[in-house]
């Protein structure tokens, strides 16, 4: 691609014309770029772009040599709203849950001149955008002209001609195209919102300086998918929010000694009213997001029996959803939110000298992390076949309590023993999830059946299939129950004791 | 990415002709087409305007060195590209025959092109050959146009004969079957093709028609739908691909 500014527009049309090329009319169109909040599509090599110039055309580039190129109705939101074939396809196991968003949008006036050969086949061609401009932007025009070659596979000759020919009348190559430019002057980064709860750290600075720089990621992850959440673009909105916010309150528990005592518990208080207002819109997105693995294996009749449960599991979606956005936009929320941020940008009072906050956080890390796993081992052995679930569940948060330190604080820890040793963790965390959220389901169902039962729009075909599914929740939940023992003694062995002792040593030392 | 072939042991029958529409179809609604030109009369290459001519001929392009993608074209429709053929496939047979595994061949080529498309059609000439047998073992699925007459049944039935007595490694290609030139003015035609339904149930609901504007694609050297969009013919070869299209990604 060229750019400006030596030539005007009719001076590279009048080069391209008497180079062979046939140039074609002149048309306005809008070229948007589509990609996930976090960028999923950048992050495979892919680049779907949406072409409005009246109609509407996707073109998903990149993953070989050949574009995909196919019309649709309207702007596609979800990988379901993509037509059937091959482009959904590819890109529904990419964006999974995830929505659709512009991430950058220009309007331009463009000529495509082709350069054909005696047969009439094209061998190249040249698009000259006049006037590209950011859409919806009140800013005028970002550069007067820019030009691009678009190299027609097995033709790599005809476009280094044209490239060529362009230099000669004063433009400059870049090696990017149209929108990868735009992006780059507008500032864009194409590869989305990147989140980490590891922040870097030094395992001989402060304690509280530590803990303050954490939370402080923490907090800006929550700011980051609060308006996702608030508008209910797709569920990962939410199910980030939710865990930044129960990554602060675990690492706000964590706290004890090094946090000043007032501080924590009052946003300990906060947040945890923010945490427990988030659970039930997250249960519901996970029941629409699982329904398939539940139902399908239930078979056709069954699914269509539960079209009224699907109906009424949408709608209570939508009512938890529209309670949580008018909780995130309540002057309770948003004085939370200050006050955290006000404490996180204040310097803070010098801490009592005694008081793990001027300890060096690698070993006020390594023992909160110990002491976290030590609290997992013993309960999980204490766990025997005919302990009640709730022990299962407080294994479960012990777990996500472990987790949640060993990314919060992973900077500190060598990366290699913390993949292994997380790989072991989180097989078990599957196990005890699994047996949890169909038993949270099952609950749900029964509740969601009286609903409907009361609302007297329920067939019998469908209390059977609940029924069924009640049945299959059951099963679920007996199957993980049974695993778990096996999952547990997997976790608690000597391999799992040596990595944890390799890995918490290294944040000691020096 | 799915391998398709326009097949049939008789010449004549529409098998170029559906290969160049149905690519053009697909590309149009969403696929990265790869067309793989396998006849030495290069009709399809003709059509899509491409110079006829492998580098090398069809025995480097078969050769232990030889690679598919050295040979691709873009076509003129965004997401169709073709590896084109020249006369020097004549002698794909003789090229094949060289190999230690001659059946395996074409598809070990197109396996180092699998991520880039999401549908390769393979044109082949007419015959049953060493050739045949080696797009046999590299098609998931054989397009067969089958002219409504008293012989076509036969044919098809020579060639699922000879499917079901196995191609070598893995699975034989699946038939998908469809009516090619048919002339619903003939009495006999409709006749025929009513029989052929009932004698091959899974013969695809779409019919091509024998049309002169799928004559003019010799002229035009283009798919119909790029001069004659609106054409029944035109119109037949999207209801084909949307019915293949089907069976492809269920």
């Amino acid at each position: 691609m060229s750019v400006q500014p030596s030539p005007g527009t009719d001076k590279v049309l009048a080069a391209l014309e008497k180079g062979g090329f046939e140039l074609g009319p002149e048309r306005s169109l809008r070229r948007t770029m589509l990609d996930t909040f976090d960028g999923r599509l950048h992050g495979a090599g892919l680049r779907l772009e949406l072409r409005e110039a009246p109609g509407r055309e996707l073109t998903l580039s990149g993953g070989g040599p050949a574009a995909a190129h196919v019309a649709v109705a309207a702007v596609p939101r979800v990988a379901s709203d993509l037509p059937v074939g091959p482009v959904r396809l590819r890109l529904s196991p990419v964006l999974d849950v995830r929505a659709l968003l512009p991430t950058v949008s220009v309007t331009t006036r463009q000529r495509v001149a082709v350069r054909r050969d005696k047969l009439g086949k094209a061998l190249v061609s040249v698009t000259v955008h006049d006037g590209v401009a950011i859409a919806d932007r009140t800013s005028s025009e970002l550069v007067g002209l820019v030009v691009e070659v678009d190299e027609l596979t097995g033709y790599a000759k005809a476009a280094e001609s044209a490239q060529s020919l362009l230099e000669t009348v004063g433009l400059r190559a870049l090696d990017t195209d149209l929108m990868g430019f735009v992006a780059a002057a507008a500032g864009i980064d194409l590869r989305g919102h990147r989140a980490s709860p590891t922040v870097v750290l030094d395992r001989r600075e402060p304690s509280l300086e530590a803990f303050r720089r954490v939370l402080a990621n923490l907090a800006g992850e929550i700011d980051a998918n609060w308006e996702g959440t608030v508008d209910d673009v797709d569920p990962e909105f939410l199910h980030d929010l939710r865990v930044a916010v129960r990554r602060t309150r675990s690492v706000l528990a964590q706290g004890k000694g090094v946090l000043p005592v007032e501080t924590r518990s009052s946003f300990r208080a906060g947040f945890g009213w923010l945490g427990g207002a988030t659970g039930p819109a997250r249960d519901l997105d996970v029941y629409v997001i699982e329904w398939d693995t539940y139902v399908g294996p239930l078979g056709a009749d069954v699914a269509t029996a539960l079209e009224p449960l699907v109906r009424h599991v949408t709608q209570r979606r939508r009512d938890e959803h529209a309670a949580l956005s008018a909780l995130l936009r309540t002057a309770r929320y948003h004085e939370l939110i200050a006050a955290w941020h006000g404490w996180l940008a204040s310097p803070v009072a010098e801490p009592d000298s005694r008081a793990d906050a001027v300890r060096p956080i690698g070993k006020v890390a390594a023992r909160r992390i110990t002491k976290a796993n030590d609290q997992l081992v013993a309960r999980g052995r204490r766990i025997g076949p005919h302990t009640p679930a709730e022990e299962l569940h407080e294994l479960r948060k012990d777990a996500k309590k472990l987790r949640y330190l060993l990314e919060c604080f992973g900077a500190l820890l060598p990366a290699g023993e913390r993949k292994s040793f997380v790989q072991r963790l989180k097989a078990l965390q599957d196990n005890l999830g699994e047996h949890q959220d169909t038993e949270v389901h099952a609950v749900q169902l029964r509740a969601m059946s009286h609903d409907l039962h009361d609302a007297g729009d329920v067939g019998p075909d469908t209390l059977v299939a609940i029924g069924q599914l009640a049945g299959e929740f059951e099963r679920r939940r007996a199957a993980a129950r049974a695993e778990f023992a096996e999952h547990f003694a997997a976790y608690d062995t000597v391999a799992t004791r040596r990595t944890f002792e390799a890995l918490t040593e290294s944040a000691t030392r020096g | 990415m799915k391998i398709l072939a326009t097949y049939s042991i008789k010449g004549g029958v529409g098998k170029t002709t559906s290969a160049v529409n149905l690519a053009h179809s697909a590309a149009l609604q969403g696929a990265r087409v790869l067309v793989w030109d396998l006849d030495p009369q290069g009709a399809a290459t003709f059509f899509f305007r491409v110079k006829p001519k492998l580098k090398g001929g069809s025995g480097r392009l078969v050769g232990a060195k030889g690679a598919l993608a050295a040979h691709v074209r873009a076509t003129d429709l965004p997401g169709l590209h073709l590896v084109p053929a020249d006369f020097s496939l004549r002698h794909l047979d003789l090229h094949l025959d060289g190999r230690k595994r001659p059946t395996e061949r074409l598809a070990s080529l197109l396996d180092a092109v699998a991520d880039n498309y999401d549908v390769a059609i393979l044109d082949c000439p007419p015959s049953i050959s060493l050739a045949s047998e080696s797009v046999f073992g590299a098609a998931h699925e054989l397009l067969v146009p089958v002219v409504p007459t008293t012989l076509s049944s036969r044919t098809l039935g020579q060639l699922a004969d000879f499917l079901e007595g196995g191609t070598g490694e893995g699975d034989p290609p699946g038939l998908l079957p469809y009516l090619s030139m048919v002339d619903r003015r003939k009495r006999l035609h409709r006749e025929l093709g009513d029989s052929l339904r009932v004698e091959w149930p899974g013969l695809l609901a779409t019919a091509i028609p024998s049309a002169s504007v799928i004559e003019r694609m010799g002229p035009e050297r283009a798919a119909v739908a790029t001069f004659a969009p609106s054409a029944p013919a035109a119109r037949a070869f999207r209801d084909l691909w949307v019915e293949v299209a089907a069976r492809l990604w269920a």
